[in-house]
């Protein structure tokens, strides 16, 4: 009976399955379906209504199925829960898709399959009868599965075997499960089979990775890393326990499927392929490309023939899928699209690969000189041969593939005591123990995670498998090492361990797939263009020499190489292969992960409660303990070492310190930039946009934007990137002299913690009275709390002087990256330029420059400069000055420290001496002209961010006081507002206001300074009068009590000043606060593009807890930034949109310097300049400065001359004004005010843009 | 009930005028000017020669004291004033303490506490209140002092410059003549006054850090407090695990410190209540009508001779405070779960010391019983870490 049954359904079905239009219904049946879900039927599919003469007779059939399979029910609900009593070993079987329940339900569904659509009263109540007598079955059937669920859990402790074949919903699907033919004869007919139901698309289509929900990011990564760890057959596993239960199913996506399917192809195991395609059509998703891209591939390894294959390519072109896309928008490496075209090509024997777009070039007006085609034709050389550039790359080579760096510490070294061998033995010994310990529990935990998996659960089992065990213990042991005394917040913690294992996991990865090689390969011939001792041709040559391993990828033509060549361009037209891109880990998994691995350090780690104890008797004692912290009403997990494992650390005074490979600049030239993700270290990954954790729209907004946009932003950071560094060896002799002994913390250099001041008394009596011991706490606090920051700062100190020492003697460089709004940053952080005044010292260029005709002015200015005396003098007179002083700046560069001590007193003294060992050293050469420079000299904007409202505005009054207009003395706009507000105060006097007349004689410079600084970046009036407050106080002879009514008086008047003189600047920030409010308000956060093209965002929205990770130690609670559903921030947008925009436009100018100044030629023969910035301060060498000084007035004025203002309008309207307009009458209104305020851009005043090329002061 | 009006400030009077209860609660004092009706306003400005105060622009009021949840309570009832001032000045035959009153108000307590033989300082933090505080004091030959000072702000925690009515206690007894008094002797001074409506808890927090620490006002001795509180808090305070619901850390911080005596209570319905708009009658707001079936009590809290007797100081009493947070920050575990937290000495073998079981759960833990762990971690000789605890676990 059954058997009749199934044929005849499944050929009833067959016949149903041409689409239909009826969506609801049949959703609406899918919910009958009930938890047991293989009842659903397409029964109420409205063609089968006309199928008349079956009616009847699959009337009486029905119920005498019914009635049959009640009867069975019965029987079996208590025979099978009496056998699983009994007999255990059958349990598995039930899993496996094909055990118990599958007959009965073939049954149940050829019935109701057959089943019409009454139309007679009795029918109806036939109908209803047999409705009820369904759902009372199918709650018999209910439970007796939870019934025997219930069961099986107890009993199996998991099941031995993987679930492989799926359970499917949809009856027609299963005819797939048994095929009468071959699993490749099945694959086309699959295909061609109808997705089970419609979805809604909608809800179930999420387009980016932010959309997902935090369970579907954690369950996609999850079956990404099976993947990469060959687990497949687990990740199988769990997409086939997760589809057969309609609640968890739900969470199912296409990419899930997809990726499963791409593994099994990988491995050409066509079966499970086609099983994972049945789920597809079941959960109703219709495949896409990347499906098609792995079926093919499948079939590609396979060997099928040439007709299934061409039945499929069928199928995907009436899917209206292109076949050209499957090689341009799926991203696969090239060993499997050789596959997929070797299959293609059995029915398409003529197909070739869509031909690779040229490299598109920008074309954007103010970088058209830097692409133009009749540049120079060579890129500026470093100074070292092609030689030594390799033997560098193969140093950094190894110290990325290691991920760790060993510096040796400057603090002076222990001595050898008894004491100190003795802990350093102890510490050795733990280090032993805890590694097993580590292993083993890390074993554990992945023994326990992997049943997790085999439960049909998440887990975090394949992440753990990534990295080699021992490389996962040595990493955690390198945390417990650097673990602060006071400790360390869990979060953070977490955080920064699941981050180092990713960074790890990429570098291996990397390692394992080969591209190790290939990057080697082409790094070599990269090299050619830098080296000082080769020669690069106008299409590069190397590009035909050799073999490259993508034999079948280099048959298309040369691409035409656009000259000049720059780095990019160049990387590019060697036809390298782009590194695969390791999507990071969404957050939720980072944080879990993280979290895993530091509840394992705490777990494992151990010792003797007291280290002294010889005998090892004493008990154990965790090293880590968990720790509540209370801040306000606030309470953070905080990991705290012991103090005794501290007192160890300490005493051992291991003289060590291990950095990861990125926090250390890299030794040979940093990889060029050529994508949003790809650049800078080697095989470390490194983000293109520095971001608040978690959040992704940026790198989204950066991939998508078409790749020409980003070329400017890439060129000038792999320009940054490029610049060849050395350590000032004398300076750092001297620093770390002062280092080791004592400190200097007026010179910058931080003295030890055991520098910090005692309490007069150590120890009081126990009798001493209560208040006495509160006094003395107070006073232990204080010093303990200044021995702690001093430690902080010591330690900072320690890392930037190691390394530095580390690097003493070698050529190194600091690639470089940019933040949200295009400003730019080297990517280690301890030790580079931006850092403090020593820091600074420090550094000087490895490539030296003769000094030329005027370089040794240069330098002089830049000395005076750097002391910070004569800064509102004329050039000439700070030349002047030096040469009045030139007895002390020689004695200086002699005896630093034991002569008159002149450069001490320095606004910068350290880079003041090392100014002045440079002067010294040019003024005695023979003919300083050809004394060869290493030291950078700086060029200053004076009030950057005003200098660009007041071009924005073309101010007359503003635009002279920040030193646009040309003028024989620097101007100093913060004078300027002084006499301003001088001038309002006078009037004010006159008229009797009593704050005026107090304020007589107080309007300095000093006043005003800060406020005048900080309007730029969007002070406001609250804020500006808590800063003139705060400097009035300062005042000691200004009346006191007047202090508040003057600062409400003067920061109106510094704001009205400056209306008045930056009339332009007022308006414009205005216009932008307004403008980002208002597009804030329709919910949107603020973006705009900048002139260079690239695209910002301000990623300000409301914060929105998300908690996340419970159980073990400590929930995690973290603001989850990606969250792009949040609504935005007013506030910050308003607030933060002018100064943003400033800042992008600032970068602007700067990365425009950068890229025209490569392409300058100075005054000697050798072609480019070497540019560095810090924001609005540019180096150079001591004979470029003219020519900097020259190209950084010409692309202020270029970059200017843009309709800026306008172009951002433009945008913001053609992004932000909803068209067509919104239906609601409130939201109408508001668009229309939107749309008036974006275009309402102020009006330019009537300075002259051209001014700048000759003023002397623009930078200086 | 009547009350001489003419020297009373102007919005004390409405209030006064209209209040009939036994209480009297003003809204804060500027939100009342604003509101008043200009026909009262002039009408009782004439028989009252003061200037209207000045706005004071320094210190604008803050967002929060606008709320109407905000009074201020005052007492207005003379009978209750009389016995008020029995309560706190004690048997006639003791050598009366010095009173400082905590924002007098109108007076009518002060009154009552100089006729029953007390030498008061009035700190009131609303100015408009000062000068009829002063008449009063204006025949008693040194009696009465006025202060503007807010109680509550003495010494204010934040750091930062110190501004009226906030005051530094150093400079406010070394006005007064105030001697410091070692811990051990008696009580130098006494405090008579009400928690603030709002903030009772920080206002507790900020006494119990002074407290332990012998800072602020308790560096001058065992200062004995008398104050009214609400009834909620007042239940959280005493709670013990007897009554392990309302059981938290300020109960045990300020049990351990202090005896607590009840010295009187009274109920909240029979006050009128007053905000911003006026009386209020008949309202249907929740959190009044709460408040209204609320008692306040009046409790005196001295501190503890012994409290610094053992290993509990002056030194280590933020170690026991954390302590505390630590083990009511997860109160359903067990004490020893919590100590592997806090200490890396054996946590049982410290259980055991103070007769707890292994499983003892935090709430089931006395006051005394926290103390005596305490003492037991600190004194124990044999280790030389007894606390993970360090500075940096709180932002003090």
């Amino acid at each position: 009976m059954s058997v009749l049954c199934w044929g005849r359904g499944a050929a009833g079905l067959r016949r149903a399955l041409q689409p239909c239009g009826c969506p609801g219904l049949l959703a609406k049946e899918g919910i009958l379906g009930g938890v047991c879900g293989p009842r659903r039927s397409s029964s109420a599919s409205p063609q089968e209504q006309d199928q008349d003469r079956r009616k009847d007779w699959g009337h009486v059939e029905l119920l005498e199925v019914l009635q049959a399979r009640v009867r069975q029910l019965q029987a079996e609900s208590v025979s099978e829960v009496v056998v699983n009593r009994v007999d255990v070993a059958r349990l598995p079987e039930r899993g496996s898709g094909d055990g118990g329940p599958q007959p009965p339900r073939k049954v149940q569904r050829g019935a109701t399959g057959a089943s019409p659509v009454p139309r007679s009263g009795w029918a109806q109540r036939l109908e209803k009868d047999k409705r009820i007598q369904r759902m009372h079955m199918q709650q018999l059937e209910v439970n007796l599965q939870m019934q025997v669920q219930s069961q099986s859990e107890e009993l199996k402790v998991w099941p031995k075997h993987l679930q492989v074949e799926p359970r499917l919903l949809s009856k027609q699907l299963a005819v797939f499960l048994a095929p009468e033919s071959s699993w490749e004869e099945q694959l086309p007919r699959v295909l061609q089979e109808a997705p089970r139901k419609l979805r809604l698309t909608v809800g179930r289509a999420p387009s980016t990775q932010a959309q997902l929900s935090g369970q579907q990011q954690k369950l996609l990564a999850f079956f990404k890393c099976c993947l990469l760890t060959n687990h497949l057959p687990l990740a199988h596993h769990l997409l086939v326990t997760h589809h057969s239960q309609q609640r968890k199913q739900k969470l199912l996506t296409l990419d899930m499927y997809n990726t499963v399917m791409l593994g099994w192809a990988r491995q050409g195991a066509f079966r499970e392929l086609v099983y994972v395609l049945l789920m597809v059509k079941d959960a109703g998703l219709t495949p896409d490309l990347l499906s098609y891209a792995a079926i093919l591939q499948c079939m590609g390894r396979r060997g099928q023939d040439a007709g299934t294959i061409e039945r499929c390519l069928k199928q995907m072109s009436q899917e209206g899928l292109k076949l050209q896309a499957l090689f341009t928008a799926v991203p696969l490496s090239e060993e499997e699209q050789a596959t997929v075209l070797k299959a293609v090509h059995k029915v398409k024997p003529t197909f070739s690969l869509p031909p690779r777009p040229p490299p598109a070039v920008n074309t954007s007006k103010l970088l058209r000189a830097v692409y133009a085609k009749d540049g120079p034709v060579s890129y500026p050389k470093l100074h070292l041969p092609l030689k030594t550039l390799q033997s560098l790359f193969e140093k950094q080579l190894c110290v990325e593939l290691a991920s760790k760096v060993c510096v040796v510490s400057v603090e002076k070294p222990a001595l050898p005591s008894k004491e100190v061998t003795h802990a350093r033995k102890t510490l050795q010994t733990l280090r032993d123990h805890w590694e097993k310990a580590l292993c083993r529990v890390l074993q554990e935990t992945k023994n326990h995670l992997e049943v997790e998996v085999h439960k049909g659960r998440f887990s975090l089992y394949p992440f753990l498998c990534l990295l080699d065990e021992r490389e996962v213990v040595q990493m955690l042991l390198q945390v417990l090492q650097a673990l602060p005394a006071q400790g360390e917040s869990f979060t953070t913690l977490a955080r920064e361990l699941s981050a180092r294992t990713f960074s790890r996991h990429v570098v291996q990865r990397r390692r394992l797939s080969g591209q190790v090689q290939a990057l080697e390969t082409y790094y070599r011939k990269y090299l050619h263009l830098l080296a000082s001792d080769t020669k690069v041709r106008r299409a590069p040559p190397l590009l035909l020499a050799g073999a490259s391993p993508d034999a079948q990828l280099s048959d298309h033509p040369v691409p035409q190489v656009p000259n000049p060549c720059l780095p990019r361009q160049y990387w590019e037209a060697l036809g390298a292969p782009e590194a695969l891109r390791e999507q990071p880990w969404p957050l939720p998994v980072q944080m879990e992960l993280g979290k895993q691995l530091a509840e394992m350090l705490v777990q494992a780690t151990r010792m003797p409660s007291s280290l002294d104890n010889r005998h090892g008797s004493s008990r154990l004692v965790p090293v880590l303990y968990h720790v509540y912290s209370f801040r306000n009403v606030q309470q953070i997990g905080i990991l705290k070492p012991h103090p005794a494992y501290v007192q160890l650390l300490e005493t051992a005074a291991e003289p060590t310190l291990t950095f990861e490979a990125v926090d250390v600049p890299m030794l040979c030239p940093p990889l060029p930039w050529t994508s949003p993700h790809t650049g800078a270290f080697l095989l470390s990954p490194t983000k293109l946009m520095r971001t608040v954790e978690g959040a992704t729209q940026h790198q989204e907004l950066l991939e998508t934007c078409p790749p020409t946009a980003l070329h400017g932003a890439l060129d000038a950071l792999t320009q940054l990137g490029n610049c060849a560094w050395r350590v000032n060896g004398r300076v750092l002799d001297l620093v770390l002299q002062l280092f080791q002994a004592k400190g200097c913390p007026k010179l910058g250099v931080p003295a030890p913690a055991s520098e910090a001041p005692q309490p007069a008394e150590a120890h009081v009596p126990q009798s001493a009275a209560p208040a006495r011991k509160a006094e003395l706490r107070r006073e232990l606090a204080r010093c303990q709390k200044l021995a702690r920051e001093m430690h902080s700062l010591r330690a900072e100190a320690l890392y930037r002087l190691s390394l530095a020492q580390h690097l003493r003697g070698r050529v190194f460089w600091l690639p470089h990256n940019m933040d949200f709004r295009g400003r730019t940053y080297p990517c280690p952080p301890h030790f580079n330029h931006l850092g403090s005044d020593v820091a600074r010292a420090l550094l000087e260029f490895a490539q030296g420059r003769p000094l030329g005709p005027h370089g040794l002015d240069w330098l002089k200015i830049h000395l005076v400069n750097l002391t910070g005396f004569k800064k509102r003098e004329p050039l000439r007179k700070r030349l002047a000055f030096a040469e009045e002083v030139m007895d002390d700046i020689l004695d200086s560069a002699d005896q630093p420290m034991t002569g008159r001590k002149w450069w001490m007193g320095a606004e910068e003294p350290w880079q003041t001496l090392a100014c002045c060992m440079e002067v010294a050293n040019a003024v005695r050469c023979s003919d300083p002209a050809a004394y060869v420079s290493h030291l950078p000299v700086h060029q200053d904007g004076s009030c950057n961010g005003l200098q660009h409202y007041a071009a924005l505005g073309r101010d007359s009054v503003g635009a002279a006081s920040v030193n646009l207009e040309p003028s024989d003395v620097p101007q100093d706009v913060y004078s300027g507002v002084a006499a301003q507000v001088e001038v309002f105060r006078r009037q004010d006097a006159q008229r009797g206001t009593r704050v005026a007349q107090m304020l007589e004689g107080f309007i300095t410079r000093k006043v005003v300074k800060q406020t005048v600084m900080t309007v730029v970046y969007g002070v406001t009036r609250y804020g500006g009068r808590l800063q003139i407050e705060k400097r009035l106080r300062e005042l000691t002879d200004f009346p006191q009590e007047f202090v508040w009514e003057a600062s409400h008086y003067l920061v109106r008047q510094v704001f009205k000043s400056l209306q008045e003189m930056f009339s332009g600047t007022r308006a414009i920030q205005h216009w932008l606060t307004e403008s980002a409010r208002l597009i804030s308000h329709m919910g949107s956060v603020v973006e705009w593009v900048t002139p260079l093209g690239i695209p910002i965002i301000q990623p300000y929205r409301l914060e929105h807890k998300v908690k996340q990770v419970r159980g073990g130690i400590q929930s995690i609670t973290y603001i989850h930034n990606g969250d792009i559903s949040q609504k935005p921030n007013t506030r910050k947008q308003k607030n933060g949109f002018p100064p943003n925009f400033i800042h992008s436009l600032d970068s602007s100018h700067m990365m425009l310097t950068a890229l025209h100044c490569y392409r300058s030629r100075p005054l000697c023969r050798r072609k480019g300049l070497t540019f560095v910035s810090v924001h609005d301060c540019y180096w150079t060498h001591a004979a470029d400065v003219a020519v900097m000084n020259q190209v950084c007035r010409e692309q202020f004025v270029c970059l200017h001359s843009e309709p800026i203002l306008e172009d951002l309008s433009r945008f913001l309207v053609s992004r932000f004004c909803p068209n067509p307009t919104p239906r609601k009458i409130s939201q109408c209104w508001e668009a229309s005010q939107l749309k008036e305020t974006l275009q309402a851009v102020p009006k330019p005043g009537a300075f002259d843009l051209e001014r700048v090329k000759h003023s002397t002061y623009f930078f200086s | 009930m009547w009350i001489p009006v003419a020297g009373l400030p102007l919005q004390l009077r409405l209030s006064a005028l209209a209040g009939a209860g036994r209480f009297c609660i003003l809204g804060s004092g500027a939100a009342m000017r604003k509101h008043l009706p200009a026909r009262n306003r002039r009408g009782l400005a004439d028989s009252s020669p003061q200037l209207l105060p000045e706005p004071d622009f320094r210190n604008p009021p803050r967002k929060a004291s606008r709320s109407s949840l905000d009074f201020k309570r005052y007492v207005t009832d003379r009978r209750l004033a009389t016995t008020l001032a029995q309560i706190v000045c004690g048997k006639p035959n003791r050598p009366p303490h010095l009173l400082l009153e905590c924002n007098p108000g109108p007076g009518i307590l002060t009154e009552a506490l100089l006729e029953a033989g007390a030498t008061v300082v009035a700190l009131e933090s609303d100015k408009t209140f000062i000068p009829h505080l002063e008449s009063l004091g204006k025949n008693l030959d040194g009696k009465l002092r006025v202060i503007h000072c807010d109680f509550f702000r003495i010494d204010p925690r934040s750091g930062g410059a110190i501004k009226p009515p906030a005051m530094s206690s150093e400079g406010l007894f070394k006005n007064l003549g105030v001697e410091e008094v070692p811990w051990t002797a008696g009580v130098p001074l006494k405090v008579f006054g009400m928690f603030p409506s709002r903030g009772e808890k920080r206002a507790l927090w900020k006494l119990a850090y002074d407290l332990y620490s012998c800072s602020s006002i308790y560096k001058f001795g065992r200062i004995e407090i008398n104050m009214f509180i609400g009834e909620k808090e007042f239940q959280k305070l005493m709670a013990d695990p007897r009554n392990r619901g309302l059981y938290y850390v300020l109960s045990v911080v300020w049990q351990v410190a202090c005896e607590i005596k009840v010295l009187h209570m009274e109920p909240w319905s029979s006050f009128d209540v007053y905000t911003r708009s006026g009386r209020l009658e008949n309202t249907k707001r929740k959190e009044v009508l709460e408040l209204l079936q609320q008692n306040l009590y009046l409790i005196q809290m001295t501190p503890r001779r012994n409290l610094f007797a053992n290993s509990l100081t002056p030194m280590n009493y933020n170690i026991f405070f954390h302590l505390l947070k630590h083990c009511f920050g997860k109160r359903s575990a067990t004490v020893i779960d919590h100590l592997r937290s806090l200490t890396p000495l054996d946590a049982a073998d410290i259980l055991m010391q103070i007769g707890k079981k292994e499983d003892e759960k935090v709430v089931n833990m006395y006051p005394e019983d926290f103390k005596r762990l305490f003492e037991t971690i600190e004194s124990s000789e044999d280790c030389t870490y007894k606390w993970l605890y360090d500075d940096t676990l709180e932002d003090v």
